[in-house]
C-alpha cells in the first residue's frame, strides 16, 4: 500500500472499502500482463460488491492470462475528499495503482442514478471528462450493464457501450485492443473497428439530429459503424464461464452470500418492467450445474447462505429439482438457502418450508397495482383472490408482517384505482383477523411502500408520460387520505428521483452538459437520500436551457424517433405498440409458458427460446 | 467437545478489518477448513467462536488468541495447518494450544508503534513523553449514557522504549489491558499528538503480545 493512503486510512469510514486484500481477490505481476482492465462500479463498496454480474465477469477476465481485471468503487465523500486533498488519484483496490494507466476503464451501469458517480471518477482518475477530450487509445473507457440500453445521457463521456450479456464480448473487446495497442493504432481507428463488433455501440459514430420541437431528427451512423446496434446474448448457460471462486469481502456488503443466476429473461411481461424484457429470451441453467457450481462456491468461500436469483424464481421450471438437489449438501453442511422474487401466485407453503432462511419476521408481495383494472393494465397476472390466499397462507405460516409494493401514477389510473390500493391493504389486514385460530396478542402490520411510476426504454410503456409531480402529490395525498386502517402504513418513494430517473431513461445526449453541471455544482451518490439534491438538478436544467419535463412528462407518438431506436435489445417495436394497445383496452397478454406473444427476442438467440420451447414439449 | 485457543498474527489489509467482521471472516475460515465446529442447538445454530481483546481498526497484532469450541477428533496442529491453508492474505494461525489462562487474566499489552520520521524526531517523543501530562479521549457509560471521559495516559504507560531507525521513529510501549482500563496504542498516540499539537499518523501500529499481571506472558 502506497505511504499516503497508510495515512489517511486511519481517518476515513470503514477503510476496509479501500484496502482490497480480500480472500480470492486476484494478484497479478503486471509486468506480465498485456491489457489491465480496471472494473468500476459506480456506487459504493457495499453495492458494489453485491452485484452478480461484477463477479463474473471479474474472474473472466482473470482467468485469462494475458489481462489483469482489478476493482474500483466509488470512494465515499470522506474519502474522496481526503483522497482530493492528498492528491491521490483514483486507484484499483488490487495494485492500488492509479487507474488513469490502465488500458481499459469499465464502468457497469445499473441505474440511471450512477451518472454524476461515474464522472466523478472518471475525474477522480485524473482523465478528461469528454471522450473527445481524452485522444490517446488508452485508457479505454466503456460501459456496460442494464442502463447503457439507452446510454445516450452518458453518451458523450464514455468511449464504447456493451449493450447486452457481458460474458462473450469483454473476452472479445479485449482481444481486439490488445492487437491495436500492439500496432499503435489510433483511438479513431480502434473505435471503427471495435464498431464491427457484435454488441459494441460507439456513440461517436452515431450523428443525432434535432427537429424544432426538441425530439431526435435522425440518427445516423458513419465510418462504417452498423445501423443498429445488436445486444449481445449468450446461448448456453450451462456452457457459459461461471467463477469457481468468489471475493469474499472484509466488511459486511449488502448481499453477503453465494448468489446464483438460476435463469435469464422472464416469461411474466408486465409491461412497466423493463428488466422483464431487456434480458430476454428466456434461457434457463439446469439444476445439476446450478447445484454443482454453488457447492463449490460455498467451499472455497466459506459463505453460509446460497440465494437463488431470478426475476421469478417461481418461474424456474425445475424448482423443486433444484431444490431437493441443493438440499442434499446444504443440510449437512448448515447452509440457508434463499429464494428471493417469489411470485404471489404460486407461493407454495411446503416449499416455503423447506427454505429455512425465509425469515419470520417479514414477507414481500408486490401487487403493482390495487384495482384488478389496473393489473389487467399493467399486465401483472395476479388476482385479488391469488393475493389474499398468500397473505392467508403466510398468516397461517406464523408471518404476522406483510409488506406490499405499488406504483403510483400508471397509465390510465383513475381515482378509484388509487383508493383501491388502501381497500386491498385493508382486506389483507381483515384476513388475518378472519383467522379462527390466529396468534394470542400478536398484531398484524400490512406496510405499503408506493414508488411513483416510470417509464422505462423497451417497455410497452415507452411512449407515457410520467405524471407531473404536483399530480403525483396530489394523488399520494388522495391515497394517504383514503387510508383508515390503523394496521396498514403507507410510505412513499422520493417522487423527486423518480422523476430524474424518468428524465434519464429517455434522456438524449443533449443531457451530458446537465450531468456535468449538476457534477460540477456538488451532484453525487444521487440515489443515496443524504446526498440527493434536487435544487441542484433543477438548476442544472435551467442552466442548460433543457426542460426536464419534455423528457418525463411528455406523451410521445409511435412515429417520434426515440434516442434509442438505433439499439437492438431483441424486443419488435410492433410488440410494444401491440402491447400498448392492449394496455389501453386493459387486456392481458398471457405469460409466455402459455404462449409466445412474439417479442422477437427469440431472434437475437438464434430463434431459440427456453419459454416457448417449452411449451411444445407440453 | 473442547475449547482451543488460535494464536493469529494479521497486518496488511486485514488490519483495517474491525472487530465485528473478523468474526465472520474467521466463521468463514473455520468452514472452509472444514474443522469440526460445536454449534448451538436451536432454530438458528451458530457456533462458538470468541475474541478475547478487541484491536481497534488499523492496529496490526503478532500474536492473538482466539476461542473456539470444536467436535470431533481433530489435532492442534491439524486444526492449524488446515486454517492456514484458507487464510486471506496477511492472516497468519501463528499456534493452535489449549487455553490456559482465563480471558480476564490479561493485563496489559505490549505494542509498537512506527512513525515517520518526517513528522517528529525520536528525541521529541521521549521529550513529551517524560514531560507527563498526556491525555486522551475514550468513548465511555457517562451515568448510563454513551459519553466521553478523559483518560490519563502518562498514569497508565507501564514502560516504554522509543528508537530512531533509519526514517522512522519505533516506540515500544506497554499499556493496560485490562477489564479495568485498556488503552490501545492510538490513543496513546493521540496523548503525544495533543501535546506535540499536531496529528501524527503512525505508518505501523501493532500489538506484539498480551501479557498477565506479573508480566508473564498470557498464553
Ligand atoms: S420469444 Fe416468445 S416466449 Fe420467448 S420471451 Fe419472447 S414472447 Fe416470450
Amino acid at each position: 500500500m502506497i505511504k499516503k493512503l497508510e495515512k489517511i486510512l486511519p481517518l476515513v469510514q470503514k477503510p476496509a472499502r479501500y484496502t482490497g486484500g480480500e480472500l480470492n481477490s486476484v494478484m497479478k505481476d503486471k509486468e506480465k500482463v498485456d491489457i489491465r482492465y480496471a472494473f468500476c462500479f459506480p456506487d459504493s463498496y457495499e453495492i458494489g460488491m453485491s452485484h452478480l454480474g461484477i463477479k463474473i465477469l471479474y474472474s473472466l477476465v482473470n482467468d485469462r492470462a494475458d489481462a489483469w481485471c482489478e476493482r474500483v468503487f466509488a470512494p465515499w465523500p470522506d474519502m474522496e475528499e481526503k483522497m482530493r486533498e492528498h492528491d491521490i488519484a483514483l486507484f484499483a483496490l488490487e495494485s492500488g495503482d492509479p487507474i488513469k494507466d490502465f488500458d481499459m476503464i469499465g464502468f457497469t451501469v445499473q441505474y440511471e442514478l450512477c451518472y454524476t458517480n461515474i464522472i466523478n471518477m472518471i475525474d477522480l482518475a485524473g482523465l478528461p471528462l469528454y471522450s473527445k477530450d481524452r485522444t490517446a487509445l488508452t485508457p479505454l473507457i466503456v460501459a456496460g450493464g442494464p442502463s447503457v440500453c439507452n446510454a445516450e445521457p452518458i453518451a458523450d463521456f464514455v468511449d464504447l457501450c456493451m449493450p447486452g450479456e457481458g460474458e462473450e464480448i469483454t473476452n472479445e473487446l479485449i482481444d481486439l485492443l490488445k492487437i491495436h495497442k500492439k500496432k499503435g493504432s489510433t483511438k479513431q481507428e480502434f473505435l471503427r473497428e471495435a464498431a464491427k463488433l457484435d454488441g459494441i455501440y460507439v456513440p461517436s459514430l452515431y450523428d443525432v439530429s434535432y427537429n424544432d420541437d426538441g425530439t431526435v431528427k435522425a440518427i445516423k451512423a458513419k465510418d462504417g459503424a452498423p445501423a443498429t446496434v445488436k445486444k449481445r446474448v449468450v446461448s448456453d448457460l450451462d456452457k457459459v464461464f461461471y467463477p469457481e471462486k468468489l471475493i469474499v469481502p472484509f466488511i459486511e456488503v449488502v448481499h453477503d452470500r453465494v448468489t446464483h443466476e438460476i435463469f435469464r429473461g422472464c416469461i411474466r411481461g408486465c409491461r412497466f418492467c423493463q428488466a422483464g424484457f431487456l434480458y430476454r429470451p428466456i434461457r434457463e441453467k439446469s439444476p445439476e450445474t446450478i447445484s454443482c457450481q454453488c457447492e463449490h462456491l460455498i467451499k472455497t468461500s466459506g459463505y453460509d447462505e446460497v440465494s437463488l436469483s431470478s426475476l421469478s424464481s417461481s418461474d424456474y421450471t425445475q424448482l423443486e429439482t433444484l431444490l431437493d438437489k441443493l438440499l442434499e449438501w446444504t443440510v449437512p453442511q448448515k447452509v440457508n438457502i434463499a429464494l428471493p422474487s417469489l411470485r404471489v401466485d404460486n407461493f407454495r407453503k411446503d416449499l416455503i418450508e423447506k427454505l429455512t432462511s425465509v425469515r419470520r419476521s417479514g414477507l414481500t408481495f408486490a401487487p403493482e397495482a390495487g384495482s384488478q383494472r389496473m393489473r389487467d393494465v399493467i399486465n401483472k397476472n395476479v388476482t385479488e383472490e391469488e393475493i389474499m390466499s398468500t397473505s392467508r397462507k403466510a398468516f397461517e405460516g406464523g408471518w404476522t408482517a406483510v409488506k406490499l409494493y405499488f406504483m403510483l401514477g400508471l397509465p390510465t389510473e383513475t381515482e378509484e384505482d388509487i383508493k383501491e390500493i388502501a381497500a386491498l391493504a385493508r382486506r389483507v389486514v381483515d384476513v388475518f383477523y378472519a383467522m379462527p385460530e390466529r396468534p394470542k396478542g400478536k398484531t398484524v402490520a400490512v406496510n405499503c411502500s408506493v414508488s411513483t411510476f416510470v417509464p422505462k426504454p423497451f417497455t410497452p410503456f415507452q411512449w407515457e408520460p410520467q405524471l407531473s409531480r404536483e399530480q403525483i402529490l396530489a394523488r399520494q395525498e388522495l391515497l394517504k387520505t383514503t387510508n383508515t386502517n390503523r394496521k396498514v402504513q403507507i410510505s412513499f418513494h422520493e417522487m423527486h428521483v423518480s422523476f430524474l430517473e424518468a428524465v434519464f431513461a429517455r434522456g438524449d445526449r443533449r443531457l451530458s452538459k446537465v450531468i456535468e453541471n449538476a457534477w460540477r455544482n456538488g451532484c453525487k451518490f444521487d440515489g443515496w437520500d443524504e446526498y440527493f439534491n434536487f435544487d441542484v438538478w433543477m438548476n442544472a436544467f435551467a442552466e442548460c436551457d433543457l426542460d426536464p419535463e419534455f423528457y418525463a412528462n411528455r406523451t410521445r407518438s409511435y412515429e417520434e424517433v426515440l434516442p434509442w431506436d438505433h439499439m437492438d435489445y431483441g424486443i419488435s417495436k410492433k410488440f410494444l405498440i401491440r402491447e400498448s394497445e392492449k394496455a389501453k383496452q386493459a387486456q392481458t397478454t398471457a405469460h409466455c409458458r402459455e404462449q409466445c406473444a412474439g417479442c422477437g427476442a427469440d431472434k437475437l438467440n438464434g430463434g431459440e427460446c427456453d419459454a416457448r420451447c417449452k411449451n411444445l414439449v407440453f | 467437545m473442547r475449547d482451543v485457543r488460535i494464536w493469529f498474527s494479521k497486518s496488511g489489509a486485514v488490519k483495517y478489518v474491525s472487530h465485528l467482521d473478523m468474526f465472520r471472516l474467521m466463521t468463514r475460515a473455520v468452514r472452509r477448513a472444514d474443522i469440526p465446529l460445536w454449534y448451538t442447538e436451536g432454530f438458528n445454530p451458530h457456533p462458538y467462536i470468541s475474541f478475547l481483546q478487541p484491536l481497534p481498526l488499523g492496529v496490526e497484532t503478532c500474536y492473538e488468541p482466539l476461542d473456539i469450541r470444536i467436535e470431533g477428533e481433530i489435532e492442534n496442529e491439524e486444526i492449524k495447518n488446515r486454517l492456514n491453508a484458507v487464510m486471506p492474505d496477511g492472516m497468519h494461525i501463528e499456534a493452535v494450544t489449549q487455553a490456559f489462562c482465563k480471558p480476564a487474566e490479561a493485563a496489559y499489552g505490549e505494542y509498537k508503534i512506527v512513525l515517520d520520521a518526517e513528522d517528529i524526531s525520536a528525541e521529541e517523543v521521549v521529550r513529551i513523553i517524560e514531560n507527563g501530562g498526556l491525555t486522551c479521549e475514550k468513548s465511555a457509560k457517562v451515568r448510563g449514557r454513551k459519553g466521553t471521559k478523559i483518560v490519563d495516559v502518562s498514569a497508565a504507560i507501564h514502560s516504554y522504549e522509543v528508537k530512531q531507525e533509519n526514517d522512522t521513529v519505533v516506540i515500544f510501549v506497554t499499556l493496560p489491558a485490562s477489564p479495568e482500563l485498556t488503552l490501545n496504542p492510538l490513543q496513546f498516540l493521540t496523548g503525544i499528538s495533543n501535546q506535540y499539537g499536531t496529528v501524527l499518523y503512525p505508518l505501523e501500529a501493532s500489538r506484539i503480545r498480551l501479557l498477565c499481571a506479573d508480566m508473564s506472558a498470557f498464553s
